[in-house]
């Protein structure tokens, strides 16, 4: 048995003790919410389990370190590529860094901070080159994210956005909770504060109906046919995310990436750096179905409940099959409490939704609205706030 | 070594107990389990609808013989519901009776507000049980997010404190299973106090083993191919994807219609029973009787 005590004593003792404690910041650099104080708890489990009962402290350190299932499945991997021989290159390259500190420290927290935010580009960048699949209709080429920061425009639509905010704060649920005023009387509450008097009620206890602030999920198409628009919609986005806390932002074209955390990001040209990592692909095509099919697998579940509206601006031009976005389409309705488009195209004068995408959205959706420019959304506001009410 | 095997030993012990107990758990979640105990930390449960989450805390609490408490959690769940709430009723008849009583103002109050009034629900249950518990907090993703914040303080001290008595301490601490079934995202500070487990749809070998402990009247055959038949349905694109209890159910229906094998011929009789498996309108549409013979041909 490793016990911690016994094993200190010896230089094997503290090279098992260094390489079991290095593991957490192996997988904090791997994107894991672990910190310093769970490799105490790895010690703790080593030394319950011992460290050559390899299946038992994999599944034990597996259980201890994983806190959601994106983990949970990748876990394996790099419990293999940390612990066993083939990858040792790996463990090399990481072995200065973990062996210089001390177990307790390692993985310390400002370096943590220091690397977060290159991780998670990184990490976004990662997942972007094995997820969404090579395509042809991509567009490799950066992007110029300099006109987010321009202060035209910037100051008209916080304005909006902040109003479409307020609104929203004020939407009510019809559950109810107690206040201090209200026109229902509680008649729990107000029985339990007669007990003060004897049974009888002096102090009336009211309730009210509980305020609540759906959850916003924006999806922004950022595919070229959408160019002249896109930058707009960010902005729009940036605002309502300054606005509210519960606004999540992702763009699609012919993948969907979340650009909530980079919008949320109080330095602007920060903001600005981290989307250039994140928009590799802007302006290519559009494949609104799969993008939305991945939207709904990876990120549905956690973030569409009974209380999120979800916003979809796109122009219905897609080059997928159609089923698959009605199938996707469907799959997110069922999910969601409204479901509204804004589609840029929507104001010209003789348009028809005769793109496939949007006849093909039509049947889902509680609201399609036009919306090219901030005079149309603001007119459209009114009819917004009562379709996600 | 020799601890080694030991812990070896426990896990099939605790994986022998769970099965007599009616439930097939797997080696990693008897080794978590273990570690639960060891570290008395709540184990969170995750998977999809169906995969028997719930039921490993009711095995549990059999295998421990133990009490089960279970909070079942859903939208609107308050501290009242969940932890206490004052018996005012009997306050107010006490109030009435204590009116002849000359003692001071003070020890009636006391006299009214103490333990006797009190009526306990799972979380104050559950810490004061004389034997150590196992608490099950059913879907947790259902209640609000400001219910987390109650069920922190409560798996961090194990204490609750009510304002009128002062705090009450754990006497024992429960063993807390948490499930959840991914409505809602749940807090990092939450998920930070738990261990984890992700419980995927059974495999053949496990869904037979399943099929036979709970049952045991169907035959070897038929157990096989209602486990293969299902396997497949799963592979399929469903809204509802069939979990464990629907597989239970549809072979106590193919045995109540008193079919001893699957097979392509008596598909009809077959399709008559799929609604303890498949159940949305859509998923109903897609399975046409040729679709059921298809599958049952392959069984």
């Amino acid at each position: 048995m490793l016990s911690i005590a016994a094993a200190e004593r010896s230089d094997v003792g503290t090279l098992l003790l260094t390489r079991l404690a290095g593991f957490t910041a192996f997988l904090h650099e791997n994107g894991y919410g672990v910190s310093a104080a769970d490799s105490v708890d790895v010690l703790d489990v080593a030394s319950r389990t011992g460290v050559l009962n390899q299946a038992v402290l994999r599944w034990n350190l597996k259980a201890l370190l994983c806190n959601r299932f994106e983990e949970w499945q990748r876990f394996d991997a790099l419990f293999d590529a940390y612990f066993l021989p083939p990858n040792k290159s790996l463990f090399v390259r990481r072995q200065p860094e973990a062996g210089t500190e001390d177990v307790t420290t390692a993985g310390s927290d400002d370096r943590a901070q220091e690397s977060r935010a290159a991780e998670e580009q990184a990490s976004f960048d990662d997942s972007n080159a094995t997820g969404g699949g090579a395509s042809r209709e991509e567009n490799l080429s950066s992007t110029d994210f300099s006109g987010l920061n321009q202060a035209e425009q910037a100051r008209k639509v916080e304005a909006l956005m902040r109003r479409l905010a307020r609104r929203l704060k004020h939407l009510k649920l019809r559950r109810e909770s107690r206040s201090q005023r209200g026109r229902r009387l509680d008649l729990q509450s107000t029985i339990r504060q007669s007990v003060a008097s004897g049974g009888t009620p002096l102090r009336l206890a009211w309730k009210t109906r509980r305020r609540v602030r759906p959850r916003l999920v924006l999806l922004l198409d950022v595919s070229r046919s959408m160019n002249a628009w896109s930058f707009f919609y960010l902005r729009l986005a940036r605002a309502l995310c300054n606005e509210l806390a519960d606004v999540h932002c992702f763009i699609f074209h012919t993948r969907v990436t979340s650009v909530s955390e980079a919008l949320r990001d109080p330095d602007p040209w920060r903001a600005q750096e981290r989307l250039n990592v994140l928009s590799v692909g802007w302006a290519g095509g559009t494949r609104i179905g799969e993008c939305l099919q991945d939207f709904n697998r990876e990120q549905g579940a956690r973030l569409v409940h009974s209380r999120t509206g979800v916003i979809i601006v796109s122009d219905g031009y897609d080059t997928g099959e159609t089923s698959l976005l009605a199938d996707a389409l469907g799959t997110l309705r069922r999910r969601a409490r409204r479901m509204v488009w804004f589609n840029p195209l929507l104001n010209q004068p003789d348009f028809t939704p005769v793109a496939g995408g949007m006849q093909t959205a039509m049947p889902y959706l509680d609201l399609l609205a036009p919306g090219a420019d901030l005079a149309a959304i603001e007119r459209v506001l009114p009819q917004l706030i009562e379709s996600l009410a | 070594m020799t601890s080694t095997s030991k812990r070896n030993a426990d896990i099939a012990g605790l994986q022998g107990q769970l099965e007599s107990a009616g439930y097939v758990a797997e080696a990693a979640l008897a080794a978590t389990l273990l570690l639960t105990l060891d570290l008395g930390r709540p184990l969170l449960v995750e998977g999809d609808a169906g995969v028997g989450k719930t039921e490993i805390a009711k095995a549990f609490a059999t295998v421990r013989s133990a009490r089960l408490i279970r909070l079942q959690c859903y939208e609107g769940l308050d501290v009242h519901a969940a932890m206490y709430e004052w018996n005012y009723q009997r306050q107010l008849l006490a109030i009435k009776l204590l009116e002849q009583d000359d003692r001071p103002l003070a020890a009636k109050e006391k006299d009214i507000f103490s333990e006797t009034y009190l009526l306990k629900r799972p979380l104050l249950e559950a810490i004061s049980c004389d034997e150590s518990p196992v608490l099950l907090i059913d879907e947790v993703d259902r209640a609000d997010e400001a219910f987390e914040a109650f069920l922190l303080e409560l798996l961090s001290d194990f204490q609750i404190s009510i304002p009128e008595l002062g705090t009450v301490d754990a006497i024992t601490r429960p063993l807390v299973i948490i499930t959840s079934n991914g409505t809602r995202e749940l807090s990092d500070a939450l998920r930070r106090r738990c261990l984890y487990q992700f419980i995927e749809y059974p495999d053949f070998a496990k869904e037979l083993a399943i099929v036979k402990i709970k049952a045991p009247q169907a035959e070897e055959q038929l157990a096989r191919q209602v486990v293969e038949f299902v396997q497949q349905v799963r592979r399929m694109e469903l809204q509802k994807t069939p979990g464990i209890a629907e597989t239970l159910d549809w072979t106590a229906a193919l045995l109540r219609m008193g079919i001893t094998q699957i097979s392509s011929e008596g598909s009809d009789l077959i399709f008559d029973t799929l609604s303890a498996l498949i159940k949305t309108r859509e998923d109903h549409t897609g399975f046409t009787p040729e679709v059921v013979a298809r599958i049952a041909a392959t069984c």
